[in-house]
């Protein structure tokens, strides 16, 4: 029997179409923009977990995500001379969104990731911050005026759950560190989340790129492993408010390239990609033998695809 | 059983504390104190009618005890005005009834109540009411009903009985002490004397039992339980003789002799003889399968030897007919939660455990048990039926639930044979103890008490198993502790011949723990003054049927008491030092090692590097062996690591590891000094050590697996690799490509590919195991050549 090699490759080209649509909207192909909001941590040891969260985002920003330092405003407990941040008043903080809105370009990603321990409920959900508290209503309506971009809110405070009703809308992305407004114990969200925004460990498909999905559920996973081990009713429920966007928004290098030999190399793998996608859900149904001879010959292909890649000098 | 730990004090029986509530629950539902009650004489027929249905229960006739006390309810409940002692009959009525029927017991106790409230001096109804407490395991309440009674009649030997009983009950007091008061109020009091027998036979000491027994025979010829005791203490002294005499006598007073089996399967229990101890309940069972008592002994027993199945029936059974059972009832609710644990078989060993950490343990303890079972069957000559089942429980609740029925044992682990049960590493705070050496222990067990045809005494056996630890591990098995030390030069210690009462009866919270390592010391001794054969020998000696005595006698050539003053001696040598420096004053110790110690630790405070060193040092000079992760070893390697005196540091660390089994900090402190020093194999040493207190650390096992590989360990690494998944790190597919780097170094080319394809499978994008992949593409096969 002979085989239809043009119509196996149009099925596979389509399907390629169709997995690149599902793919994580790099935030590296637009611009992204970082607004760290750190609130008051009352306690040395809640400084010293909020210092390492802003941190390790902040590094991955700029050696990961490629991320400019004019794109990163960072308001603290107390104006810091070394990091250029200023207080996080309410009123810093409402400048520096007018700020941003003036910055940004139309399909850009902002990440707004706030720090603190919380207070109050609904639309009066606080973050404790140096003076008057902002509300989770003052962050709706400064939040307004980026309607444009794609923005992902990250409150991980206590007590931070009544953000997530507050805040949610088409083209953004809130994810809270607890359930509701009465969650308001030790939280170590924030912890974990950054560890997987940041990390490699976070990037759970392994692409070189971490979805907010992905670090949504690295954190999640953690959170409770931090909970059973210490044998601890868990305090804290993280959630997320539109799981499918979160997906496609992701940060971290990007595998794009100008040059068309790359281009088309990187096509050519996401197909192969996909074609493993389909394996996978085709394995219930076929012997093992045939299954894993099948995909280690995709494996292989993919992998060789890479190899080129780099070859032309193209990034993963 | 391993020894207890230290901050959890030794509790054996807790029953009161936990069916307290429950029983008072149930109580709180009992049917008021009636008014009409009076004081007066009872009714002659109710009388007459309750001495029939009670002698028809011991006798086992159980159907004519039932029909008897059924007559009486109804009987009493035609009676228009019931005396205090109607009332009192038809409550022992009740308690006939009360099998399987919880409303009777709680009417039987309204009934002692009526009794009491209608004629407050009929001090029958709170000696019935008392007892019918303990029956259902409410001891607080029962006590409280001996007590009235005692204040009421000062002496009176039923009350005291009750009282001895409660006192047994909760573990709290002296049982046999207040036993004893009750046989010295009424000398005829069988069943007071028959309690005196059983706790010396539960102590082992038979000659006592045998004597207690007769005494209660001589006074009541037809006592069934002091037949009972009798046949079991010639059962296990091997008097076959006296205990067919014994159980043919009981046999005339109760034609199925249940409660003589029972009786016979709770002292092989005792000998840790569980395989007998289910023949004799099963026997009882066959006889009475109403016996509440012989099916509890006869489940928890098949449970012990591993007859799950069996022992879950015979518990379910025993819990239908007594609810109020918390043994049974715990155990059988363990055992539901059981059902999702994971059972991983291997070679001699079945490791039972939940199933998240079934594959860690796995990977460690399997190993190091065929390693024992190996090392111990040849040094005692003797093989455990295999499969060894090795049961883990992640909350220690459970565990104790799975030894002894109840919460709050402060075990380790246990040993029933071939089936060794014990907590998980994660049940504990890291650091509170060592999951290999405990696991060791119990092992030991099997060993030393299937050598002895399980006739080993529990001193004996858990001198062993201590001594097996420390051949073991390095840093394994216990060594002299401060307080150690301080109740030796007190004379708080008991004598070699008197041990066994430091398990069974210790006089205060660390008797036990000390014991424990007197114990191993005493073994020490044997060893090093008769040579390696004499323990195995001991426990020959066992086996034949000598009694402890007897088998000194044989093997040491030696007398109780000579057998004392050799260990006296043996220990004042070992400790001379110590015993010089270390004073024990109301539970508090003092003298010059603990004065050179606060000196030492106050010159750190200040820097005063030279000085603290100096004090350290001469507190070294004063106790060499000290044992704790606390001591001068420990601030002198710090001290040198500070001053970047790393060789030092590690001598020292390492005299502090080699004492300790659950010095994480030291054994982490030595990993980083040998690995800094490039000692890996020395560093892997300490990392192999930290994994036996806690190997829950997944950068422990990566950092170990780094190791492995450095030095070409490719096993040792794949093993470290397999145990970093194992405890589901954050990273998952970067831990597996990591075991796929692993498993190709070793050797296993198709193992990594099929661990790379299973990655790949869930990350097609992940690069690093794409590249490996390819690196591990299955070699082409060369065209085909036409002919």
């Amino acid at each position: 029997m002979s085989r239809n090699v043009s119509s196996g490759l149009k099925t596979r080209m389509a399907a390629a179409v169709v997995a690149l649509s599902l793919m994580a909207m790099p935030a590296g192909a637009q611009g992204t923009h970082l607004l760290v909001l750190q609130g008051l941590s009352g306690e040395p040891q809640y400084r010293a977990q909020f210092d390492a969260a802003v941190r390790q985002v902040r590094e991955a920003a700029r050696t990961k995500w490629n991320v400019a330092d004019s794109n990163v405003v960072l308001l603290s407990e107390t104006a810091n001379p070394a990091t250029k941040a200023l207080p996080a008043t309410k009123e810093n903080i409402g400048n520096a969104f007018v700020g941003l809105s003036r910055r940004v370009r139309a399909g850009d990603v902002v990440l707004v990731l706030l720090l603190g321990h919380g207070s109050g409920e609904g639309p009066a959900s606080k973050v404790n911050m140096p003076g008057v508290d902002p509300t989770a209503a003052d962050f709706n309506s400064w939040l307004s005026g980026l309607s444009r971009q794609t923005v992902v809110f990250v409150n991980a405070a206590t007590g931070s759950g009544d953000f997530v009703d507050v805040l949610k809308g088409p083209g953004r992305v809130i994810v809270t560190a607890t359930k509701s407004a009465m969650e308001r114990n030790e939280s170590v969200f924030s912890t974990h989340f950054a560890a997987g925004l940041s990390g490699d460990a976070g990037d759970g498909d392994k692409d070189g790129r971490v979805s907010v999905l992905e670090a949504f559920r690295y954190a999640t996973r953690e959170v409770a492993k931090v909970y059973t081990s210490s044998k601890r009713l868990q305090t804290e429920h993280a959630q997320v408010s539109d799981s499918l966007l979160a997906a496609r928004v992701a940060f971290g290098g990007a595998a794009s390239s100008s040059d068309p030999r790359i281009a088309t190399l990187v096509a050519e793998r996401q197909a192969l990609e996909a074609d493993v996608a389909a394996l996978r859900g085709k394995k219930a149904s076929m012997a093992a033998d045939a299954y894993d001879r099948e995909l280690e010959r995709l494996l292989l292909a993919i992998a060789e695809k890479t190899q080129a890649i780099r070859a032309a000098g193209g990034k993963q | 059983m391993k020894r207890t730990v230290k901050r959890i004090q030794n509790t054996r029986r807790l029953a009161s504390i936990v069916a307290a509530s429950v029983l008072l629950a149930a109580c709180s539902e009992r049917v008021p104190a009636q008014s009409t009650a009076r004081p007066g004489p009872q009714n002659a027929v109710l009388a007459e009618d309750i001495l029939t249905a009670e002698a028809a229960l011991r006798r086992g006739d159980r159907a004519t005890a039932m029909r008897t006390a059924a007559r009486i309810v109804e009987t009493f409940g035609g009676l228009q005005n019931p005396t205090s002692g109607d009332h009192v009959t038809v409550g022992r009525a009740h308690a006939i009834l009360g099998l399987g029927d919880a409303s009777s017991v709680r009417r039987a106790l309204a009934s002692f109540d009526a009794a009491a409230a209608a004629d407050p001096n009929n001090i029958e109804a709170d000696l019935r009411a008392g007892t019918l407490f303990l029956d259902k395991y409410n001891a607080p309440e029962a006590r409280t009903s001996f007590q009235t009674v005692l204040t009421k009649s000062p002496g009176n030997a039923r009350a005291l009985l009750g009282m001895a009983r409660v006192e047994d009950f909760e573990g709290k007091g002296d049982a046999l002490a207040t036993a004893r008061k009750a046989v010295a109020a009424d000398p005829k009091l069988t069943d007071a004397i028959v309690m005196v027998a059983r706790m010396h036979l539960e102590a082992e000491q038979y000659d006592s039992a045998l004597t207690h027994a007769r005494r209660a025979l001589a006074t009541d010829s037809t006592s069934v339980p002091a037949w009972a005791v009798l046949g079991a203490t010639a059962w296990v002294t091997g008097d076959s003789a006296t205990f067919q005499r014994a159980r043919a006598a009981a046999t005339v007073q109760q034609p199925k002799p249940a409660e003589f089996l029972t009786e016979l399967a709770e002292a092989a229990v005792r000998q840790r003889r569980y395989a007998d101890a289910v023949r004799f309940a099963g026997q009882a069972v066959e006889l009475d399968s109403q016996s509440v008592r012989a099916l509890g002994v006869l489940g928890t027993n098949q449970l012990r030897i591993g007859k799950m199945a069996e022992g879950q029936r015979a518990l379910d059974q025993a819990f239908k007919l007594d609810a109020f059972n918390l043994w049974h009832m715990n155990t059988l609710e363990l055992l539901d939660d059981m059902k999702s644990f994971r059972t991983i078989e291997r070679g001699r060993f079945q490791l039972v455990a939940p199933a998240e950490e079934a594959e860690l343990l796995a990977l460690y303890i399997l190993p190091l048990m065929e390693q024992a079972y190996d090392s111990l069957a040849v040094r005692y000559a003797y093989k455990p039926p295999a499969p060894v089942r090795l049961e883990f429980f992640r909350d220690h609740a459970d565990f104790s639930v799975r030894t002894v029925g109840l919460t709050g044992l402060g075990a380790l682990g246990v040993s029933f044979g071939s089936l060794l049960a014990m907590d998980t590493p994660s049940a504990r705070e890291r650091g509170d103890f060592n999951w290999g050496s405990t696991a060791w222990h119990e092992l030991t067990h099997a060993f030393t008490l299937g050598a002895s045809d399980n006739r080993v005494p529990r001193w004996l056996s858990e001198g062993m198993s201590v001594l097996e630890e420390r051949r073991a591990g390095r840093g394994w098995g216990a060594d002299a502790s401060i307080e150690f030390v301080g109740a030796l030069g007190a004379g708080k210690l008991r004598p070699m011949s008197q041990l066994n009462d430091g398990f069974l009866r210790p006089r205060f919270p660390q008797e036990t723990e000390f014991s424990y390592y007197q114990a191993s010391l005493f073994c020490e001794m044997v060893e090093a003054q008769k040579g390696a054969a004499a323990l195995p020998a001991m426990l020959v000696a066992y086996k034949k049927g000598l009694d402890t005595p007897g088998v000194f006698k044989q093997t040491l050539g030696m007398t109780p008491e000579q057998v004392d003053a050799a260990f006296e001696q043996f220990m004042r040598g070992r400790f001379a030092k110590p015993l010089l420096a270390v004073t024990a004053r109301d539970s508090v110790a003092t003298g010059p090692f603990v004065t050179a110690m606060k000196e030492g630790v106050a010159m750190l405070e200040r820097s005063q590097r030279d000085s603290a060193r100096a004090a350290f040092e001469r507190a070294r000079t004063l106790f060499p062996n000290y044992s704790g992760d606390d001591g001068p070893a420990w601030f002198l390697a710090r001290i040198d690591r500070d001053a970047g005196n790393i060789g030092a540091a590690i001598r020292n660390v390492a005299e502090v590891t080699a004492r300790s089994e659950t010095a994480w900090e030291a054994n982490m402190l030595e990993a980083d000094l040998r690995e800094k020093n490039g000692d890996d194999a020395g560093a892997i040493a300490a990392l192999e050590r930290l994994i036996w207190i806690h190997p829950y650390d997944p950068a422990l096992h990566a950092r170990m697996a780094t190791l492995a590989t450095k030095v070409n360990n490719h096993a040792l690494a794949v093993r470290e690799r397999r145990a970093a998944i194992a405890v589901k790190p954050p990273d998952l597919l970067d831990a597996r490509y990591e075991l796929a780097r692993a498993l190709a170094s070793a050797g296993d080319v198709p193992g990594a590919r099929r661990e790379l394809l299973g990655v790949l499978e869930e990350a097609p994008s992940f690069e690093k195991a794409q590249g490996l992949l390819l690196q591990l593409r299955a070699p082409r096969k060369p065209p085909v050549q036409k002919p």
